[in-house]
């Protein structure tokens, strides 16, 4: 099992997620977050006031996925959430030991 | 039934070694509680009242724990003597719902009885408890009764609803009539406060309204424990000289409510098998089936849709939250009844309303003083105003006698008419809710406006949204009036717009009616909710404009969430795209503060910081674009097909080549800011532009003054304007200056008439308007007019300290460069900056001029000899500028 974090612009979220639900992905949490890479904030100016935007708007998909599946996904997202644009966002992957429904306390894969 | 609500009737479980040698053994006892439990729910799924069914309950309770008690104390070989049993809160009411609690109070006589006392209760509670029962127990002595528990008033509270069970009955009279009798009476003012409270908190955990999608019938507002605190507080007061009064016809809508309620609890207990209150979209449809609380035998035979079957459930929720508020608002007053006090006015002589107006604030509540002027609609309408004004809001009894009105057309009426600048007037005020709240409660709402009727307690299901469609559409103008006093971090950006938005009363007007569609047969609810506005539009005489930026908004109310959730913002095609179908900053602020307030009103956690955000850089870079990009296209005359033809027709049959020659080349912003009908008052001033060559037209509007001016372009001509305006001590606050292709220039200018020079002395107009155009013409001078200003005005120190800015911008016009400058605002301060550019050859292509408190933020597009400025001039005119400003 892998889990996956992705940090997407969020104007691409509904075709990522559509996308993902293409391939049999339904489950995944998603966080709005923020911040910056090497894509800086910027500064704007409304009505003389200096504005700051330091930390971009992105979310956050995460999911937990069966070993198979893994790389799939990881192309999915690639081929959706990229723009070519710097603030694309990026991928994690890590490995992830034990999944654990907490209804059932059913363990593995089946618990995904 | 072996559930978590009944652990004992599992036999493995049964202790039936306890009841040895009792007569009846729990082995019997069980299975007949049981049966009887079934058969009282038998009995109400054919059709039997709330009433019965909670009466059976109790009645199985009480004879259930009467026979344990005594087989207890048997089996102990003990006496009663010194221990009461006490039924407390619904079950000491004989109320008691099928998965409820037993509330029950062991009394003891003294400590002693206490300890003596322990082993034998514990056996009670425990048998009750497996034989289905919850028993949720407390035991005081007398003595402890004495003490008012102040961290826990809801005990007291439920010994007001005490009811003598068993054991001591003599105790249990001691303890009614000597032990509490002081104590009751001391702690009145500290129930009553804590009745206030507790309701106040259950309330606000529910956000404060009846209307929710999955409302709970017994704790949400509108539940029973509403009025199970109407009660309460009652009771508590009723114990004064002057009690809580209702009308019999109050009384009875009241018991019908808690009729209606009572049945729905019962259902959604045997339904969900446990103490469950909430009425689920699923048990909403299974209610509606079986028309659950209408027990009209006509009307039970209606079939009704889930929605409307709730509706019938907001109705009865809404009595019984109109009681508990009314009541905890109430001072009482001994008073000769509504319909005496109307009617010895009506037949009679009418006496004077008295110097004052009919309605007064008293403890932060809009009164009545004098309820039969509320026979004149018009004085019903001036108290909401007031509300809508003030932010105070009428109190439960002010709409009371207004409803006691309503419902009795008997009772002379007049002025039922409510015409659009009535209704403008409350909308465009600071706490328009306040009034629409009351409005919606008296029904006078759907009154004025029969188009929200469609939504009127509308349950609209999907999981985003928490309340029903008409309460969604009032929580949207509430959380734009608290931005006056942001409550939160995200809310601190709107702040400003909602200050500074122009014709605040369409937006609220756009918000009414932008979820009326959900109420049609339509496919898309937008479609309807435009609909919903052209009748609307149409009855109240709204204007072309109005309607026309009604209808955008509603049109549009949710492009700009779509917007920011699904295009990146930060593309600068995204932005262009949506500004163009925005086309005016207008339209921009309101459409902002709509979609903060759409979003804010669909549940508490809808509009999260990180979408708060997202709105804002989306407006900023909107509006952004509008100032920079202003200059980039010009009209093309010919192109303008509609246009036109409409102001060559409203002009009285002009030759479009006429009018094509006076539109070509105006910025694209001069068509977005005007109306087809402005557009040709300005053609007609054009025209006379042979006759005269300085043309002006000064109108009145809100609280300001709106002046156009036209005349050929000439060197200073926007300071020399400004000159006059501040000469005649008019302070500026917005401007705009457009010129066309042929060199003819437009400049609108809006001011406040600082000494109510033109307001209180309507002859000066026509004097101010020539002497106007002469100072433009050359032929008055306007240095004397500046003199007789600056001795006339003693300069005052400004309140808050500006620091003065100034910012070139090269990149953002083709044509142009930018000159941003902000600083402390003054009189004269638009004449001192347009005299130093005009005498340093700049000219001002376009000019934005507005104000934010005392901060002057201007936008000047410069040009020399029609290209940018130099970079030396940059320098030499921000040299200039600085010292002179600072």
């Amino acid at each position: 099992m892998m889990k996956i974090e992705a940090i997407i612009q969020p104007s691409r979220f509904e075709s990522v997620k559509d996308a993902l639900r293409e391939i049999g992905i339904e489950g995944m949490t998603v966080t709005e977050v923020r911040g910056h890479g090497r894509q800086k904030g910027h500064t704007e100016v409304y009505r003389g006031r200096e504005y700051t935007v330091d930390l971009l708007p992105k979310l956050k998909l995460e999911m937990v996925l069966p070993d198979p599946l893994v790389q799939r996904a990881v192309d999915t997202i690639l081929k959706t959430a990229k723009t070519g644009k710097i603030g694309d966002g990026k991928i994690f992957l890590s490995r992830v030991e034990e999944a654990i429904r907490i209804r059932n306390e059913e363990r593995g894969e089946n618990a995904l | 039934m072996t559930t978590a609500a009944h652990p004992g009737l599992d036999p493995a479980n049964r202790p039936e070694k306890i009841m040895q040698g009792s007569l009846t053994p729990l082995s019997v006892l069980g299975p007949q509680a049981e049966d009887e439990r079934q058969r009282i729910r038998k009995k109400f799924e054919a059709g039997g009242s709330a009433q019965e069914t909670l009466n059976a309950l109790c009645e199985l309770a009480d004879r259930i724990a009467l026979q344990i008690f005594g087989e207890v104390l048997r089996v102990h070989n003990a006496a009663p003597q010194g221990l009461g049993l006490v039924a407390l809160g619904g079950y000491g009411r004989r109320l008691l719902f099928p998965y409820s609690d037993l509330d029950i109070l062991f009394l003891f006589g003294n400590e002693k009885a206490e300890t003596d006392f322990r082993p034998l209760i514990a056996e009670f509670s425990r048998t009750l408890w497996d034989l289905g029962f919850r028993v949720s127990s407390a035991g005081r002595t007398l003595e402890e009764c004495k003490r008012i528990e102040e961290d826990n008033a809801e005990f007291h509270l439920a010994l007001l609803d005490r009811r003598f069970l068993a054991g001591d009955e003599e105790l249990f009279e001691r303890l009614t009539k000597k032990v509490l009798l002081g104590p009751e009476k001391q702690a009145r003012p500290f129930m009553l406060a804590e009745v206030t409270k507790l309701t106040r908190e259950r309330h606000a955990r529910y956000g404060n309204t009846i209307y929710h999608l999955e409302p709970n019938v017994k704790d949400a507002p509108g539940g029973l424990r509403d009025y199970q605190a109407a009660a309460w507080l009652r009771q508590i007061v009723n114990g004064q000289k002057e009690g809580l009064k209702n009308t019999a016809g109050e009384e009875e809508l009241a018991a019908n409510a808690v009729d209606f309620l009572s049945a729905i609890r019962c259902f959604l207990h045997y339904s969900n098998a446990r103490n469950d209150n909430t009425l689920t979209y699923e048990l909403q449809s299974a209610a509606a089936e079986r028309s659950l609380g209408v027990f009209d035998g006509s009307a039970r035979n209606v079939k009704r849709s889930p929605e409307e079957w709730m509706r019938l459930y907001f109705r009865q929720a809404r009595v019984l939250n109109r009681l508990l508020l009314r009541y905890i608002e109430q001072r009482p007053a001994a008073q000769p009844s509504f319909r005496k006090r109307l009617l010895s006015v009506a037949r009679g002589p009418r006496s004077e309303i008295g110097k004052g107006k009919p309605f007064a604030v008293r403890d932060g509540l809009l009164e009545v003083v004098d309820e039969p002027a509320l026979s004149d609609r018009q004085v019903t309408f001036a108290l909401f105003t007031e509300a809508a004004r003030t932010g105070v809001p009428l109190s439960r009894e002010a709409e009371r006698a207004i409803a006691y009105i309503l419902k009795h057309p008997e009772l002379p009426q007049k002025n039922t008419q409510v015409n659009w600048a009535t209704l403008r007037e409350i909308l465009s005020s600071d706490y328009p809710s306040m009034a629409l709240r009351s409005m919606q409660r008296l029904s006078l709402l759907i009154d004025v406006l029969p188009e929200f009727k469609v939504i009127d307690s509308l349950v609209v299901r999907d999981f985003y949204h928490r309340y029903t469609v008409d309460e969604h559409s009032l929580r949207t103008i509430e959380h734009l009036q608290e931005l006056a006093e942001p409550p939160d971090e995200r809310a601190a950006h709107f702040r400003q717009l909602w200050k500074t938005v122009e014709r605040r009363d369409l937006l609220i007007l756009a918000l009414l009616l932008h979820d009326v569609g959900k109420g049609m047969a339509v496919e898309n609810h937008v479609t309807g909710s435009l609909e919903a506005l052209e009748s609307a539009a149409t009855r109240l005489r709204l204007s072309e404009y109005e309607t026309a930026e009604v209808h955008f908004l509603i049109e549009h109310h949710l492009d700009m969430s779509a917007t920011v959730q699904r295009r990146d913002i930060f593309d600068p095609g995204t932005v262009s795209v949506f500004a163009d179908t925005v086309a005016t900053q207008e339209r921009l602020q309101r459409l902002c503060l709509m979609t903060y307030a759409d979003i804010h009103a669909v549940n508490p956690e809808a509009l999260t910081p990180w979408k708060a955000e997202m709105l804002w850089q989306l407006f900023v870079a909107t509006s952004n674009h509008f100032s920079r990009t202003l200059d980039r296209d010009r009209l093309h005359a010919s192109d303008e097909v509609s246009l036109l033809e409409e102001v060559s027709r409203q002009a009285g049959g002009a030759s479009k080549a006429e009018v094509e020659r006076f539109l070509e080349g105006f910025p694209r912003r001069y068509r977005s800011v005007h109306t087809a009908a402005e557009i040709t008052a300005h053609f007609l001033l054009y025209r006379k532009l042979g006759t005269e060559p300085v043309q002006t037209e000064l109108s009145a509007r809100h609280h300001s003054f709106s002046l156009t001016l036209l005349t050929a372009d000439r060197p200073a001509l926007f300071a020399t304007i400004s000159g006059v305006l501040a000469g005649w001590g008019m302070n500026i606050v917005k401007a705009d200056a457009f010129a066309n292709a042929a060199g003819v220039v437009l400049d609108t200018f809006q001011f406040i008439d600082l000494h109510h020079t033109l307001e209180l002395n309507p002859s000066e107009i026509e004097r101010f308007q020539k002497g106007l155009a002469d100072v433009v013409n050359g032929k008055a001078p306007l240095e004397p007019l500046l003199k007789a200003r600056e001795s006339a005005s003693r300069a005052r120190p400004p309140k808050v300290a500006v620091e003065t800015r100034l910012n070139y911008d090269d990149t953002s016009s083709a044509q142009s460069t930018l000159l941003e400058i902000m600083a402390q605002d003054r009189p004269g301060l638009l004449y001192d900056i347009g005299s130093a550019l005009a005498r340093l050859g700049c000219n001002i292509d376009v000019a934005l001029i507005d104000t934010e408190g005392q901060k002057a933020i201007d936008v000047f597009y410069l040009t020399e000899r029609g290209k940018k400025l130099s970079l030396p001039k940059q320098e030499l005119l921000r040299e200039v500028l600085q010292s002179m400003l600072t």
